[in-house]
């Protein structure tokens, strides 16, 4: 069973129109001759944007080159993703983002499910001198949604989460917890006491 | 890698927003020659030093055209009409949102001018159109999941240690997280070559951290400040935890029956009480100690009573075990 190899991404694919010009501009700078004028590429990059800004996205027909490493990948048992927020609905709308998301990148979902939510309440003076009877309650309370991946290779992960990730909205928070999956080293496989006697003094 | 596409994303940003700033000021400047502001002529003449502010305002106004949404296709593309997060704005949204407490006999506010639809996160531009397209761009980015690991216990087998780690994420002047440094470590003792001696001395140097039930060892490693080298640490534990327990050391010679992980019945209170009550009752007969020592002990009766005995010791008071004590006391003792 050969370790599966690591894909390396240069860029992020969503506007890639944008991106793909963005790119363009310092490696045809720096591609270019000496002789040539490079002002002809730099003007491109303030009127592309324009253009394309509300239009239908045109796909490139040369994909963004993905580079192939030596390195193996990192197998991740579980990927446990949790959200909190103050808006129930907003981490609901998520969820359903999230979980169609992982549906179409082909990742297997363990379970989706919803902590129990925390209600953090205080109870303070109303005015600032005396009164001690009359008090003021607030309440702070957060929402919780897990996703559970399981059986995701590192490339995988990364991509899923960098995608969750950006798209996540304002006011709520995230907290990833990913379990990756080793082998046992090679030092660990054997006790290295069978080739040298003991010859060092015992710890006292 | 990653660092590289988010400046690059950043430089997009970037580039996007003065795109945007370039488009609106030309859309307005496309509708400021369609439209006729009548009302700013009849204002000049009467100059109002209280309201100033307000005649300005109400001078350059222009009257805002038809919204975008009347010249909407139903068949329109949506991804490109919200490609990224935006703020909601009622005349692009084609839609007859009302949100807010509603009014007295009435109903909630409509989408004109209402705050609540702008402050709250909205999720237009990840539409299942959008996603699906999304997904599609990302998918050559993916490795498959190799298929000969299957099942956890395929993973276990093939790949018993456990590494896990937390990544933090949320809106703060910081981005860092103290508590993203924190390694666990996870291993499970059967899955290392450990003889019987090793084993338990690795029970004794570890302690708390062996959960007997899950037979999982748990190194967790906080000391450092980079997650990088509690990893490196927690292995670096677990490889001298490793080879310290294959070491003897002299003074372990001196361990006492107090020590010993497991009861065992030979060379105990219990052999001893049981031979001496069986020899007075003089079940096996007169000979020689020895001999009646080794008759006594190859009986049936008394192997089921110190199978009981040890049993009751190591695994506790519980009605199986309690019966099958019972039992063989009641066979032994010819009861």
């Amino acid at each position: 069973m050969a370790a599966p190899m690591a894909l390396r991404r240069e860029l992020f694919s969503l506007g890639r129109v944008l991106s793909r010009v963005s790119h363009l501009g310092p490696r045809a700078l720096g591609a270019c001759s000496p002789h040539l004028k490079c002002y002809k590429i730099r003007s491109l990059l303030p009127l592309a944007p324009s253009t394309s800004f509300h239009t239908t996205t045109v796909l490139p027909s040369t994909p963004s080159p993905i580079t192939v490493t030596e390195e193996p990948d990192a197998l991740f048992q579980r990927v446990s993703v949790l959200v909190k927020g103050h808006d129930r609905a907003v981490l609901d709308s998520y969820e359903i983002f999230a979980t169609m998301a992982a549906n179409e990148l082909g990742i297997t979902k363990n379970k989706v499910y919803e902590p129990p939510k925390d209600m953090e309440r205080l109870t303070l003076l109303k005015s600032i001198h005396i009164f001690k009877n009359h008090r003021v309650q607030y309440e702070m309370r957060t929402h919780y949604r897990c996703i559970e991946l399981s059986h995701t290779t590192g490339c995988t992960a990364q991509v899923y989460l960098e995608y969750i990730q950006r798209n996540l909205p304002e006011g709520v928070a995230m907290e990833v917890t990913k379990t990756a999956m080793e082998k046992v080293p090679d030092h660990i496989k054997e006790p290295m006491w069978e080739e040298q006697p003991i010859d060092d003094k015992p710890s006292q | 890698m990653a660092s590289h596409a988010s400046k690059a994303f950043l430089s997009l940003g970037r580039i996007h927003v003065s795109g945007v700033g370039l488009q609106k000021s030309l859309s307005r400047a496309t509708y400021a020659t369609g439209v006729s502001t009548h009302t700013g002529g009849g204002n000049k003449g009467r100059p109002d030093r209280g309201g100033q502010r307000q005649g300005f305002l109400k001078k350059n106004r222009r009257t805002s055209g038809e919204p975008r949404t009347d010249k909407m296709k139903v068949d329109q593309d949506w991804t490109s009409v919200y490609p990224t997060a935006t703020p909601f704005r009622p005349s692009t949204v084609p839609l007859p949102v009302r949100m807010g407490y509603p009014t007295k006999g009435g109903v909630p506010p409509g989408k004109k001018g209402n705050l609540e639809l702008i402050k709250i996160p909205n999720f237009l531009h990840l539409t299942p159109v959008a996603i699906r397209k999304h997904c599609e761009a990302l998918k050559s980015f993916c490795t498959a999941w190799p298929s000969a690991l299957g099942t956890d216990a395929q993973c276990d087998e093939h790949f018993p240690v456990k590494v896990e780690s937390t990544d933090y994420m949320s809106a703060a002047p910081s981005l860092r997280n103290p508590s993203a440094r924190v390694v666990h470590l996870r291993v499970k003792l059967s899955s290392l070559n450990l003889d019987d001696h090793a084993r338990k001395k690795m029970l004794n140097l570890v302690r708390d951290r062996y959960c007997k039930d899950t037979d999982i060892l748990t190194i967790t490693a906080e000391r450092c400040p980079l997650r990088k080298q509690n990893h490196e640490y927690a292995m670096y534990l677990l490889t001298v935890l490793y080879h310290e327990s294959w070491k003897t050391e002299a003074w372990e010679a001196e361990k006492t029956v107090a020590d010993m992980e497991e009861y065992s019945w030979e060379e105990s209170p219990s052999q001893k009480n049981i031979l001496s009550m069986l020899v007075r009752m003089k079940v096996a007969g007169e000979g020689e100690d020895e001999e009646v020592r080794e008759q006594l002990l190859g009986r049936k009766e008394v192997q089921e009573y110190k199978n009981s005995v040890t049993r009751l010791r190591n695994e506790g008071e519980s009605e199986s075990t309690i019966l099958q004590y019972k039992e063989a006391v009641k066979k032994v003792l010819n009861l």
